[in-house]
C-alpha cells in the first residue's frame, strides 16, 4: 500500500486489540466496515457496479460477446475475469506494476466461479455446440484500503445481478454457419441467475485470532490470511417461495501470505468464514433487490463518483 | 496465443480427432461408474484411501546445487534448486530472502494436448501455489536480499502434480542445504460425492472438476504440511463442497502427509550418508595419491643424491 | 468535405445540440482520499477520473536539477468503449495520449518550484464518447488544483469540427463520438484561456487553410466556456472547505 508506515508499537496495539475482540476502529472481529454499492452506472457495459468499502474503491463492468463454445463443453457459455489495478490507487501500479496482484485476484475469482453449483454456465448457451455468450467481467481497482478480495467478489456479484442479456429472436442456419438475430428492443432481455454466485471472505490471522474485513493497517500486521469462497443462497435473491435450500458450500479455499497455520485454526477460520459469508450474502441481496425495485418505476439518475 | 511456427499447425478451426474417440465421448455417469468397480477398487487397482507408491531420490541434475526426482507411478517430476543469488532488478533491500519458483510442463507430459513453449495460465498458477507452499518452510531470514531459484519440470502428468512438485521441491531444497524449519510434504484428494480419491490420477481429477447435475460435493483439495511443527503451509480447494466434507478431507490429507515424512527423511538420510561415503572415498583416494607422490619424491631425491 | 450531414436543416447537431453548445459538464474534486489530489469529470457521456501524487522525491534516474519531473499515465478501462479493449494501457494510442497529456500540463505547472521532485498524474477513462483527451486534460487540471500544486492558469482542452449549412461553413464545438466517427475534421486544442497561450494543438483529417481560423477560434471559445464552469466548481469546492474549518475554529 502507498506510504503505509506502521511502527512496532502501533502493530502491537492492533494485535492486542484483536486479541480482546475490539479493533482500533471499534469493530468486533466479525464485523464488516460500512459499504456503498451502486449498480448500472457504465453505459457502455451490459452490467456494472461500483463498490466502496471504506477506502477500497472498485468499478466492475460486465461486457458480453458472442463466442463459440469450447468443443468439450458444447452446452456451456464462458466467463472470464479480468482485473486491472489502476495507478490511481497507488503509484506502484504504474505500467505493469499491478499485474501480479491482478492475476492473483483474477485466478481466485475464476476458481470460485468454476463449479456449476457456484455459477451455472448453461444459462449462457445460445445454440448448443455452435454459439454461446461470453461474459467479460472487468474489475477496475481504483483505490486500495484493504480487503480487496471480498470487495471484488461483492461487486462482481452485484454487476452480474445487474447484467441483462439480449434475447435471441431467430437463429438462421446458413450451411454450417449460424446467423443470430438479436432483439433490438432494449427491454426485451433476460436477467442472469446469480443466486448461487460465490462471495469471497478473507480471514486475516492476527495473533491467534482471525478477523474478517481487515483494513490495510491490519493486513500489514498479519503474515497469513485465508480466503474462502462460499456459494450464495438463491432464496435471498428471488421472490419465489419453496426454493431448495442450497448454497453455503465452499467453492474455493486459498491461503495468502508467507506464513502457515495450525490445522485447528484453519478449521475454526473456515467455520467463521461461512457465517460471515451468509450474513454478507443476505445484506447484499437486500440491497440489490431494493435497488432494482427503485429502478423499475423510474430510472434514477446515477450518482457515480459525483456523490 | 502465439503459434509455434517451427512445426505444422492445423487449420485454425480444426479439432483433434481424439474428440471423436470412444474415450472422449463418455458421459459423466459412465465416467463415474468406471472410476470405481463394485468392490470399491479403483481403475489402477488401488483402494480409495490408498496413495500411489512413491519413488523419490535426490541428486538428479549434476549442474544444480540440489535436485530431486519424484515419481508417483505415471506422474514424474524433476526439481532443481540453484545457489542463492542477489535479487535482480530490485531497488529496495528486502529483509527476507525470496524464493523464485517456476513450474514447467514437458511438451509431451499430458496425454490430451501438447504443451506450448510459453508458460500458460496453469503453469503460472502452479508456480505461485508452489512459492506459497515453500515460503513458510524455508528460513528466509538467513539470506536477506538473496533469492533461491526452484525449477520444477513435470516430465509426465497423471494427476496430483502440485503435490508431487511440492514434495520434490522440499527434497531438492534440503539437498541444496538451504536451511529449512521442517520437512515439507503434500498430498491431494479428489472428491466426488461421498467418495474421496486420495492421490488421484488425471482421470479422477477430471471427474472431480466436471460439475455434476445433482448438487453433490465435488472438487479437489491440495494440502501441504510441516508435519513436525503441525503447521499447514498451503491449502487450496476448488469445486463445491460443504464444511463436513472439507474437514474430513483435511483429516485424511493430514494423515497422508504425516505418512510421507519418514519416507522423505529416509531419502534425505540416505543422501547424507551417500555424501559422507563419497567424501570418505575421495579423501582416501586423495591420501593414496599423496602417498604415491611422496614415494615418487623420495625416489627422485635418492637419485639426485647418487648423481 | 465530410459526406454525412453533421447539421440538420434546423441547424441542430446529431445529438440535438446547437453548433456552439458544449455537452453537459459535471465534476467533483477530491473523490479519493489516498492520492494528494483527485477529480472526477463528466463531459456528456465521457467520464474520467484523475489522480495526482506528489510532489515527492524523484527516482534517481529521472531526477532533474532545476525542475520537477511530470509523469503522466493515460489508461482507458477495458469497458470504456463500445467494443471491449484488450489492454487498458501500454498500447500505442495510450502512450501517445500520455505524452500529449504531459505536454499540455507541463505548460501550466510551475515546474521550477520543485527541483529534484516528481509529480505523478494518473488518468483513468471510465467511459469514452468522444473527446476523451480533452476531458482527461480538464480532469487532470482539477486534480492538480485539488492537490494544491501551483499552476500558472487553468489548462483547458476542447475540440472543434467543421460542418456545412446551406453552403456556409459552421464550426462545431466539443465533438462527440458520433461526429468524430462521421469523418469530419477534428481540431484538438489545449490552452490556457486566461493568458491565451496554447499548450498543444492537434488536428486530424483535412481542412482548408481559409477555415482554420474559424475552427480554432470556436475551439478557443469552447475552452473559455469550460474554464468558466470549472472555475465555478473549484470556488464552490474551496468555499465548502473554508466554511467547515470556520465551524471548527469558532470557540
Amino acid at each position: 500500500m502507498a506510504g503505509l508506515l506502521l511502527s512496532q508499537s502501533e502493530k502491537l496495539f492492533i494485535v492486542h486489540g484483536v486479541q480482546d475482540d475490539y479493533r482500533s476502529d471499534g469493530r468486533s472481529n466479525l464485523d464488516y466496515r460500512p459499504m456503498e454499492l451502486e449498480t448500472d452506472l457504465v453505459d457502455t457495459a451490459t452490467g456494472s457496479a461500483r463498490l466502496r468499502l471504506a477506502n477500497t474503491d472498485l468499478l466492475v463492468a460486465v461486457k458480453t460477446e458472442i463466442d463459440v463454445p469450447s468443443p468439450d463443453k458444447p452446452d456451456l457459455g464462458k466467463i472470464e475475469f479480468n482485473v486491472d489495478c489502476s495507478a490511481n490507487a497507488t503509484p506502484q501500479f504504474e505500467g505493469r506494476g499491478g499485474d501480479q496482484l491482478a492475476v492473483g485476484i483474477a485466478n481466485l475469482m475464476q476458481a470460485a466461479y468454476q463449479s456449476s453449483q457456484a455459477f451455472n454456465l448453461k444459462q449462457l448457451c445460445i445454440f448448443e455446440g455452435k454459439q454461446c455468450w461470453k461474459l467479460f467481467v472487468d474489475i477496475l481497482i481504483l483505490e486500495c484500503g484493504g480487503n480487496l478480495c471480498d470487495a471484488v467478489s461483492l461487486a462482481v456479484k452485484a454487476a452480474l445481478f445487474n447484467t441483462r442479456i439480449p434475447c435471441v429472436k431467430a437463429i438462421l442456419m446458413d450451411g454450417g454457419d449460424v446467423d443470430l438475430q438479436l432483439s433490438d428492443d432494449p427491454f426485451d432481455n433476460k436477467l442472469l441467475d446469480v443466486g448461487t454466485a460465490p462471495l469471497l471472505v478473507t480471514l486475516c490471522k492476527i495473533g491467534d485470532k482471525c478477523v474478517v474485513d481487515p483494513s490495510a493497517e491490519e493486513e500489514s500486521c498479519s503474515v497469513v490470511s485465508l480466503i474462502v469462497g462460499i456459494t450464495g443462497t438463491p432464496s435471498c435473491y428471488s421472490d419465489q417461495e419453496n426454493l431448495a435450500e442450497v448454497g453455503g458450500k465452499f467453492s474455493t479455499i486459498d491461503m495468502n501470505g508467507p506464513g502457515s497455520v495450525a490445522p485447528k485454526t484453519l478449521k475454526d477460520a473456515i467455520n467463521q468464514g461461512i457465517v460471515a459469508a451468509k450474513l454478507l450474502d443476505k445484506a447484499l441481496a437486500k440491497a440489490l433487490i431494493n435497488e432494482r425495485k427503485e429502478n423499475i418505476r423510474t430510472k434514477k439518475s446515477s450518482y457515480g463518483f459525483l456523490k | 496465443m502465439p503459434l509455434d511456427y517451427r512445426r505444422f499447425n492445423g487449420p485454425e478451426d480444426s479439432v483433434s480427432y481424439k474428440r471423436f474417440t470412444k474415450g472422449y465421448l463418455k458421459s459423466y455417469d459412465e465416467l463415474y461408474k468406471e472410476s470405481l468397480d463394485d468392490k470399491g477398487v479403483r481403475k489402477d487397482g488401488r483402494a480409495l484411501s490408498e496413495a500411489r507408491s512413491l519413488f523419490a531420490r535426490t541428486d538428479m541434475v549434476s549442474q544444480a546445487k540440489g535436485s530431486s526426482y519424484v515419481e508417483l507411478r505415471k506422474t514424474k517430476v524433476v526439481c532443481s534448486v540453484f545457489d542463492p543469488r542477489e535479487i535482480p532488478h530490485q531497488n529496495e533491500f528486502s529483509q527476507l530472502g525470496q524464493i523464485f519458483c517456476e513450474v514447467k510442463f514437458a511438451p509431451f507430459s499430458c496425454p490430451r494436448r501438447r504443451r506450448p513453449h510459453v508458460p500458460d495460465a496453469e503453469e503460472k498458477a502452479l508456480s505461485v501455489a508452489l512459492r506459497k507452499a515453500l515460503e513458510p518452510t524455508v528460513c528466509r531470514h538467513m539470506f536477506p536480499n538473496y533469492q533461491v531459484d526452484v525449477f520444477i519440470y513435470i516430465l509426465e502428468n497423471d494427476g496430483s502434480c502440485l503435490s508431487a512438485a511440492i514434495n520434490a521441491a522440499g527434497l531438492a531444497l534440503a539437498d541444496a542445504a538451504v536451511p529449512m524449519y521442517d520437512v515439507i510434504t503434500s498430498c491431494t484428494v479428489a472428491i466426488v460425492g461421498e467418495k474421496m480419491f486420495v492421490d488421484p490420477t488425471e482421470a479422477e481429477e477430471n471427474l472431480a472438476t466436471i460439475s455434476p447435475s445433482t448438487p453433490i460435493n465435488h472438487g479437489i483439495i491440495t494440502l501441504s504440511m510441516l508435519s513436525e511443527l503441525k503447521q499447514i503451509s498451503d491449502f487450496t480447494q476448488v469445486g463445491s463442497m460443504d464444511v463436513e466434507c472439507v474437514v474430513k478431507a483435511m483429516d485424511i490429507l493430514d494423515k497422508e502427509c504425516a505418512r510421507l515424512v519418514p519416507l522423505m527423511q529416509k531419502v534425505l538420510v540416505a543422501n547424507v550418508l551417500k555424501c559422507f561415503e563419497t567424501r570418505k572415498r575421495l579423501e582416501e583416494e586423495a591420501n593414496e595419491k599423496e602417498q604415491l607422490l611422496n614415494a615418487k619424491m623420495d625416489e627422485w631425491k635418492k637419485l639426485l643424491k647418487f648423481t | 468535405m465530410p459526406g454525412p450531414d453533421l447539421l440538420s436543416s434546423q441547424g441542430l447537431r446529431l445529438d440535438g445540440r446547437r453548433p456552439n453548445e458544449l455537452r453537459r459538464i459535471q465534476c467533483k474534486l477530491g473523490v479519493f482520499t489516498q492520492p494528494d489530489g483527485s477529480a472526477y469529470l463528466e463531459q456528456g457521456n465521457t467520464k474520467v477520473l484523475a489522480a495526482v501524487y506528489g510532489p515527492h522525491q524523484a527516482a534517481k534516474s529521472k531526477s532533474l536539477q532545476d525542475s520537477v519531473v511530470v509523469n503522466c499515465q493515460y489508461s482507458m478501462a477495458t469497458f470504456s468503449t463500445g467494443e471491449r479493449k484488450n489492454r487498458p494501457r501500454g498500447d500505442r494510442k495510450s502512450q501517445e495520449m500520455s505524452m500529449h497529456l504531459r505536454q499540455a500540463l507541463m505548460a501550466a505547472i510551475k515546474t521550477e518550484l520543485y527541483p529534484r521532485s516528481q509529480i505523478d498524474i494518473y488518468v483513468e477513462v471510465l467511459q469514452a464518447d468522444g473527446g476523451a483527451y480533452c476531458t482527461s486534460v480538464n480532469a487532470a487540471t482539477l486534480a492538480l488544483i485539488d492537490a494544491g500544486i501551483p499552476i500558472k492558469a487553468y489548462v483547458i482542452a476542447c475540440t472543434a469540427s467543421l460542418a456545412w449549412k446551406d453552403g456556409e461553413p459552421e464550426p462545431l464545438v466539443d465533438v462527440s463520438h458520433v461526429e468524430e466517427a462521421a469523418g469530419g475534421v477534428v481540431l484538438t486544442v489545449a490552452s490556457m484561456p486566461s493568458t491565451g497561450a496554447i499548450g498543444l494543438i492537434e488536428m486530424s483529417h483535412r481542412l482548408h487553410m481559409d477555415y482554420f481560423d474559424t475552427v480554432l477560434s470556436r475551439a478557443m471559445q469552447g475552452c473559455k466556456d469550460i474554464e468558466v464552469i470549472l472555475d465555478k466548481v473549484v470556488r464552490e469546492h474551496l468555499a465548502e472547505g473554508w466554511t467547515k474549518s470556520d465551524d471548527a475554529i469558532t470557540i
